[in-house]
Order: C-alpha cells, then structure tokens, then sequence
C-alpha cells in the first residue's frame, strides 16, 4: 500500500508547502492556498453540498453572527452519508425515462438496460480486478450472509471466527448467527480480538500473533478493512497472507475502505470480501452493495466446494464462471442508476488522487486540533499508512453536549457515545478550508 | 375469497350490461361503453402508458395503416413489469432534495426519514396483504426474503424433513429450495416433493394438493407455494392449502410474486406462517425495487429467538438500542426482527408512490374489474382466435388477472408480430404468452385491439 510518494509523513508536505508560501500552517491563508492549489477542487461541485439555509439543525447561536444560509455547511461526514452526485438525477431520469416509455422492454433495451444494469457497473468498482470476481447485489450485511453461508465451514478442530471485538454490530450479530445455525455456541467460537489495555486500535503484530497461535482453531478470519470506530486501516496484505498460510478463510467488511483507500483484493489473495455503497461510494442511503468473491473460488467444482443460497439470478451467467453465481435476484435499477453517477466521478478522479488528497487532509486536520483544540485527543492511529480519511476523536466532554453546538454551527459529522466523534473529510468534496473551520468550531465549543 | 357479489361468472355480468345497453359483447361498441363506464378508468392517467412510438419493438406492418407514435400501444404485461405510477417522480424528487440538502441528516428529517423509510409503508402495505403491520416487512428482495424466511421456517427434524412444492415452481424459489436442503446436509432430489398436475393438465387440482399433504404430512416439514403460478396464472386455494399442512403439522410459506395486488389476500387470517413477494410486478414499484415479506405474529414474540434461529443483522435489533453498538442483539418484537439492514430510501420512494394509488383504488375495486376484464379476454379470445387455447384456469375464482394462452404455433413468431404492433406481452417458450389484464390501466377497447393482433 505504501508508494515512495507517500512514505513520507504527509504533515511534511504541509510544512514544505507552507514554507514554499511563507504562511504558517495553521494560518487561515494557508487553507486557501491549499484549496487553491488543490487538484481534485473542481470536484465540490460535482456534488450537492449541504449550506447553511439547508440543514436541519443549523441555528443562530449565542455570541455569534446570525446564520448566513447560502454559505456552505461543514459536511465532514462522508464516512457515514456520503453527499449526492449531482449527475444522480440525470441517471434516475433515464431510468425513469425509460420505464415510463419501454415498460417491460426495459429489460434489454435503452441505457443500462435493467436485466443487465449491474454488469454495467462491474467494470468500475475501485479496487477491483476483473469483473469476472465483482458482484454489484443486495446490501452489506445480505452479501456477508451469502459468503458466510459458503465460507464459514466449520469442520474437525477448525470451528472459530476471529474478528474485532468491536466489530460493526451487524458484522458481530451475522457472524453470531452463522455460527448458531450449524448449531456451534457463539460464545465458544467467536474470537473476539481487543486491543490492549489502555489502547483503542488493535496491534497488527497481535492480530498475526493471534492468527498464527491459534490457526489450526480457526475456521474463518472476518475483519473490517477500514474499523468503523477508531478508523484504523487494518493490514489487509498482512492479514490475510498469514490467516492463508495458517490454513484459515479470510473475509473482509470493506464498508469504511471502499472508495476511501486503494484496494488490492485479488492481489492481495482476499477470499471473499463485501461493502456498501452509501459511505464513501456516495450512492444514497441503503444503496445497492457490493461483493468480491476470489476468482480460484469460481470455475468448476466451485457449487460443491461452497454451498451457497441460490436464486435464479446466478444462472443469467454461466454457472461456476464468475462471482455472478453468488447473485440471487434481479438488480434494482434505480440503484443501478445512482451506483453509475457515482462511478463516473471516482472514474474521473482516479483511487490515487483521492488517496493523496486523503492523506493531506487528514493529516491536516489532525495538526489543526493537535493545537487548537488540546482537550481532545485522537484515537484513530497515528500512522497515516493505517487509517483512511476519518479521525476518532475522543472528548473531554460527553458528546451530548458538544454535539449540538456543533451541529447548529453547521458541522455534520457523528457520534459514537459516551464521548468519541467521528471527522472524515472526503477528497472528492471537502477542501482544506472545511478542516479549519470545523476545527475552529469545536474550538470554540 | 368468494364473495356474493362475485360468485356469479364475471361473464352473467357482461351479458347483462350487453343486453341492458343493447349491443353484442362481441362488438366494439361494448368495449367503448364498457370504459365510459369503469369506476377504475381514471387511474390510467396516473400511469406512464407506453405509446407505440415509444416501444422499441413497434414498426409499420404489411397490410397494416402507417404507425399512429401517439397512440397508445397494448401494455398486457403487468404481470412482470408494472407500468410507472406518475407520482413516482415527485417521491423521487422529494428524496433527492432530502440527499442533496441534508446529508447525513436525512436519517432523521424529512419526510419518510431514511433510518425508518421502511416502516413507512408498513401500514399500507400490510393491508394489501391483510396482515398487521407488525407482521409486515419491507425490505431486500423477493429470494433473499425466501431465503430468510425458509432459514428461520425449514427445521427438518426426524421423519419431517421434506418441502412440498409445485412441479414447475418459479425457478428461483426451485433454486432456493434445493440450496437450502443442501445446506442441511440433505438430498434436494430426496427432499422435495415437487407436485406435477395430472397428465394432459397444467393445473394442480386443489383435491391433489389436499390430499397429497393429508397423505404424505409427516413427511413434510415445509409447504411452499407460490400464490398465483407464474406460467398458469392459477390462483391457488391459500386458505384451504395453509388449514389442511397446518392440520398435518407443516409449516406454510407463500411466494406472493403475482398475487400481491392482484388478488384480495388475508394472510393473517388465513394463518399463514411466512410469505414473501416482489413489488415490480403488480405492485408497480420498478424493476428491481425493494421487496415485502410477512411473518404471522404467533411466530414473534418471546422466544421466537430460539424457536426460529434466523440470519441476523443489525436492523433487526429494536429501535431504542439499536445505536448503542454494544454488539448485544436485543430483536425487535415485530416481524422487524427478520430485517438485516437499512432499506433504499428511493425505493422507498417508488414503493410510497405506489401505494398511494393502490390506497385510493382498493383491492376490492381492483379485483371487480380484473375479473370483469379477465372474463372478457377469454370470452374474446373463445370466439375470435378459436386456435389458441387458454390453460389458466376456467373458474375466475382459481386465476387472477393473468391469462396464459397455448398458441397453435411457435410463440416466436407471433411473438414479433405481436410486439411490432404495440402489444407487450410475455412468453413462456415454446407456445405460450402470457397477458396480464392491468385493472389500472387497461380498458377493454385494448383487449379488442388485442385480438385483432393475434393470428386466427
């Protein structure tokens, strides 16, 4: 995952930067010149941004100027929503379009026509290697379903599931539920891994530690490439090379790390992996998802070797090819609609760009609340190598608190109780400028 | 089901307006007065109806006048592409506002906020089914809901490990089944009971059904069926098939595909155990969109954890924790439980459009005219197209909108001249279409420009 152009640590480029400008880093200036000179800028614009007058919980606050509504809000939580492409309501209305004019001919005819509207969208997922291993289907939590379903195959002395112990809850209750329905006991089987005492982000030498000591038990290694909570970027190379040569399946929830950090799925050997589109991806609320399964699962042996769920929709490609055969339904397409609007713009930015930009911004924010707001402190890691564009912010106070301010100042971002926040400036539509002033507004709070 | 006003053959009635109007059946003056007076017959304007310079498919005919683009075509294929309620768009705009202004807010504001757009149409919905909201879901698609449901619902156990289907299910249900056996360990071809209709029929007699879960129930852990057959368009006896497996000790799932707003139903009542459906046929929601499935509230409740182990996820867990991420799963007490994750807010969108309609007509009022419609086609096609032969069955009790017609030749090539002059309708290889009367939105002068397409 590390390239020479980025070895460094990103604060560096700020600093060199600032010098090149003779601006201090934390300077007001020096946000403006960085957006200026910033080459994803343009893409803002791509996108619907939430102002002032827009959002719901924007109010004049005490002490401070009444609220000018066209100015822009703070929107610094793509890790959770992701904002709208603007080029979503041209996609809906083809569909639309067609819908109302073709009826059931819609099928096959026109643009992305329906029967086909997620092979459409295969060759474009970041990350991805050849379509033959993608699938665009259902939601997260189904396609973990599907995978666990032929993955998860407990056998012998080979019957657990290591995974985070603070795994996503649906990721935790699915794994927990795969786990009953061959009628083993959870709590026997679940290897909930905890980072150590006092810390919040797990030890990459403990999860291989843990891998290596306990293989021969585990069945299935199930890990979130991107963690929810911390925002910590797991080791997904490490991982899984060691989960492999331990004999173990590995999977991976890449709902946070899709779209936010280049992946390598298929170079990396991944087993099966699954996302969202809704966060980074920008598609909408409970949005179509994604699945990869690893092109040495697929071919012929691939129905006996992993018994699947099956719908008819497997059979509109030829049978043990492709992931295809993992699909169970016909696609949506006016989800197809908004997952398409949403490519064009990654396709035109490019995984490389956005995570260079990522890197700056994040490292920037962090710099900025580092001074300006010591009270809090950041639980995310350190290393710009292990996380992604969020920041887990712990509190000095309990986030009720702080939340409203926050909001009525226009900020969105999240909260995890009782005290962390969570700030994910997104590259394709934050700028440098939204770090400094979210952080002066919590500054102020 | 059956009703008095209904229990009369929908043809008595069309003779009997024939004769008050005093005009043939067969004529196209009682088409058009038919029309005038249809209480349904401004619900077609709250539909985008194809017109012929719209379908692809449509050209100019030897022997035919030169194509009319504003004309309407001949859409008889509701029963696999609903038509596009016009309300659609302004639930969709609504939507995209909500995305484009409130980001993440919109979980939480707005109208059918994001986080419980679902349970927006709970109400509506359930009352197309005739069960309770809280037995109601709407959420994936029609075979992940089978799917979630025949995890929870088929416990093969001793002697009871089979699923009773029919013969020529749908394939996906076919499909569903078969890899839910596998997954237990078990043979499909041992396990399923896949009922065939008697040789020369096409329809399962309801004695044959009755009698074969009288006969075999211990064996059954499970029968599954779809409501209306997707190749027939046989309406099977929901009622009677659920009282006798319950009786015998099976569990009872429905695939509702094509019944759900096509047909009255009262799933609660009729004590049916699960059921699931898509919502892009008659329902109208688009191609795709965002499926409902139903759990009888005898199966919530206390212990339902236990007693029906299910593949969870986080949106199962009851609202007031939910949130807390404390990885604890406490379900939630409605049939909820069996959701996984957040709904689509814009198929939410398409699903409210839809039900707005379907709200304003009424299933009674639907299913009055569909089997006024549905008698008239056949009546039509009895003495205009004598050569193709309706397999569905004869008593509009047993079928719902949909007739299937057994052509004299090959459907290929009927097929391509139906479509050239605007009709759209389905095919069922080798010899058979499908045409679906769509109470909404299609008037009887259709189905004479129907019959005028069809080779004699």
């Amino acid at each position: 995952m590390a390239d020479s152009a980025t070895s460094r640590h990103p604060l560096e480029d700020l600093q060199k930067l600032a010098k090149e400008w003779d601006v201090p880093v934390l300077s007001d200036e020096f946000a403006r010149l960085m957006d200026i000179n910033d080459p994803l800028a343009g893409f803002r614009e791509k996108f619907h941004y939430p102002k002032m007058g827009d959002l719901p919980l924007v109010r004049r606050v005490d002490g401070q100027p009444p609220v000018d509504p066209s100015e822009d809000g703070i929107y610094l939580c793509g890790n959770s929503l992701g904002l709208m492409p603007r080029e979503v309501r041209n996609q809906l209305d083809t569909q639309m379009s067609q819908w109302a004019r073709f009826g059931v001919f819609g099928h096959r005819h026109g643009f992305m026509p329906w029967a086909f509207c997620d092979e459409w969208l295969l060759q474009d997922i970041p990350g991805r290697r050849p379509a033959e291993e993608t699938c665009v289907m259902n939601s997260l939590t189904v396609n973990l379903h599907l995978c666990l379903t032929a993955f998860y195959q407990p056998a012998g002395a080979r019957t657990k599931i290591l995974l985070e112990s603070q795994a996503f809850p649906s990721d935790h209750y699915a794994v927990e539920s795969q786990i009953r329905q061959r009628g083993l006991d959870p709590a026997a089987e679940m290897i909930c891994l905890k980072p150590r005492d006092g810390e919040h982000c797990l030890r990459t030498e403990d999860i291989l530690q843990t891998i290596q000591s306990r293989g021969q038990e585990i069945a299935l290694v199930f890990f979130s490439g991107v963690h929810y909570y911390t925002g910590q970027l797991f080791d997904i190379a490490a991982i899984t090379e060691v989960a492999r040569a331990s004999g173990c399946c590995v999977g991976w929830d890449l709902a946070h790390a899709v779209g936010n950090v280049p992946l390598r799925l298929h170079d990396w050997d991944v087993d099966f992996a699954a996302w969202c589109t809704y966060k980074y991806l920008n598609c909408g609320a409970g949005c179509i998802a994604g699945a990869f399964v690893h092109r040495r699962h697929l071919g012929e042996g691939s129905r006996e070797r992993l018994p699947r769920l099956e719908g008819w929709w497997a059979t509109a490609l030829r049978l043990d090819e492709t992931a295809g055969q993992f699909r169970v339904t016909n696609p949506s397409m006016i989800q197809a609609a908004c997952v398409r609007a949403s490519l064009d713009v990654f396709k035109l930015a490019g995984m490389q760009q956005i995570r260079r930009k990522s890197l700056l911004l994040t490292a920037y924010l962090e710099h900025l609340l580092k001074h300006r707001v010591p009270s809090c402190s950041v639980i995310s890691p350190r290393d710009p190598q292990a996380r992604g564009a969020q920041l887990s912010l712990l509190l000095a106070c309990p986030v009720e608190r702080v939340l409203p301010q926050l909001e009525a100042r226009g900020v969105a971002c999240d909260e995890r109780k009782p005290n962390v926040i969570r700030v994910a400036p997104a590259p394709l539509y934050n700028s440098f400028g939204d770090v400094l002033r979210f952080v002066k507004v919590l500054a102020d709070g």
